[in-house]
């Protein structure tokens, strides 16, 4: 269970948001609607006032790396890693248990099918890649900004995502460009201009 | 273009006059050939030095936006360069308190690998801060936010993330600041005019030597200056221009 309500101010930019909710949890709104300054700020990576809580603990003031929320973005490969070493890197840091077998497992349900090196994946590939390591991170929380986009099977990835994210015990919040992207999710919440306002 | 050749005139006359006209013997002796031996290795050592101690505060100043700390940073070649030998010699001075401590543990500056090394430590490091804090802010963050996000603080984050994908940024930095180290003599000069010790007993570094050979300190004169000139040009041109194209090649 995440509860987010943080403000920040960019220039002419006014980020005033609200959002809670378990499970798979879908920010929707277009270019510039402030889905990333959000999701930065939930991570702890762009400061903001406010608070973030998870699970009812209060993580505000925490650094990103003690929240137990990882933040997932197209970029986020680390491209010198090759495929497993990354899968599991994780889960490594965090002193999880993860075995030859799991990681075996949650690449073929991931649709990942090549064992190099992570730079020389697609971008779809690496994205995969990059939540696959989320996954088995041990994180509470799993923040997607526009990584599931590249995807060609983003609809039933999402499916296979979001079973696996609630079999780990992580709450995944999304972002999308896409409102339809909601009906995937068990909240949905619409971004405009910087304001959020439950859709479902 | 005249501006480029205006300013590789000086390199131009003293490759033509050191290696045509002018060129003399004792530009090439054995002690010209140490002294330009010494340069490369002490060089060398003040990069990896400076590598090893400086790369985290590159990374500090990159990501942090610290503008009091990236001003602070390039004072010691924003000095006259003997400023930077004197200060070592006084901070190693037996009549002073860092002096008598330094000495006591062991730690002696003066005509000795160690100075000539500090002095290019401090001249140099500033390039390669300034390099690596280029480097590091055109990078991408992603990756480090991401291990962040899975538990890992800042400084492993810059060891086991950006570091081992930066590998052209630190060979550019580093050759960029080996030819600054190369090019020092103002500190070197007073701090380690000569290095006493094995291997290399009463050897200079070549910026030294050639204005020993110029000044008349040792025999050769101005054409054995020109010639051991040119032979340094030699050896520290292709390090240099390696340096300028790994980053041009990095920018592209």
């Amino acid at each position: 269970m995440i509860e987010v309500a943080v403000s920040k101010r960019v220039g002419a930019f006014s980020l005033e948001a609200e959002i809670s909710g378990g499970g798979f949890v879908c920010v929707a709104g277009r270019n510039g609607s402030g889905k990333t300054t959000l999701l930065r700020s939930i991570a702890g990576l762009t400061r903001s006032d406010g608070y973030v809580k998870v699970d009812g603990g209060d993580v505000s003031k925490l650094p990103p790396e003690r929240r137990s929320i990882v933040m997932v973005t197209p970029a986020s490969p680390m491209l010198h890693l090759d495929v497993d070493s990354h899968i599991m890197w994780g889960a490594k840091q965090s002193g999880v248990p993860v075995s030859g077998d799991r990681v075996k497992e949650i690449k073929s349900s991931l649709g990942i099918d090549f064992g190099g090196q992570v730079r020389r994946l697609s971008l779809g590939m690496k994205e995969r890649v990059s939540l696959a390591t989320a996954l088995l991170s041990g994180r509470r929380v799993i923040l997607v900004d526009e990584a599931f986009a590249n995807l060609h099977d983003k609809e039933a990835f999402m499916v296979v995502y979001k079973g696996l994210a609630k079999k780990a015990g992580a709450d995944v919040v999304f972002s999308s460009l896409d409102s339809s992207d909601g009906r995937m999710a068990d909240h949905l919440f619409i971004i405009e201009d910087g304001k959020t306002k439950a859709a479902s | 273009m005249v501006s480029v050749v205006i300013l590789l005139v000086p390199i131009l006359v003293l490759l033509y006059y050191g290696l045509g006209p002018l060129e003399s013997p004792e530009g090439l002796s054995g002690a010209v050939l140490r002294s330009i031996a010494l340069t490369l290795v002490s060089s060398a050592l003040s990069v990896v030095v400076g590598a090893l101690l400086f790369t985290p505060l590159a990374y500090y100043l990159a990501r942090s936006k610290d503008r009091v700390s990236e001003a602070l940073v390039d004072i010691p070649v924003s000095v006259p360069h003997p400023i930077i030998g004197v200060a070592l010699l006084i901070l190693d001075s037996p009549e002073t308190p860092t002096g008598q401590f330094l000495l006591k543990v062991g730690i002696n500056f003066y005509n000795t690998l160690l100075g000539l090394v500090a002095a290019l430590v401090i001249m140099s490091a500033p390039i390669y801060v300034k390099s690596m804090q280029q480097y590091f802010e055109a990078r991408d963050t992603s990756p480090e936010d991401f291990a962040r996000g899975l538990g890992v603080g800042r400084l492993r984050t810059l060891y086991s993330v950006v570091l081992p994908d930066s590998m052209g940024g630190l060979a550019t930095a580093s050759l960029l600041s080996m030819s600054r180290a190369m090019s020092e003599f103002g500190s070197i000069s007073i701090i380690a005019y000569y290095v006493l010790q094995y291997p290399f007993y009463g050897v200079s570094a070549a910026s030294v030597t050639i204005f020993s050979l110029f000044s008349g300190a040792i025999p050769g004169g101005l054409n054995a200056a020109v010639t051991a000139s040119a032979a340094m040009i030699l050896v520290a041109l292709p390090i240099a221009l390696a340096g300028h194209f790994l980053r041009r090649k990095e920018n592209d």
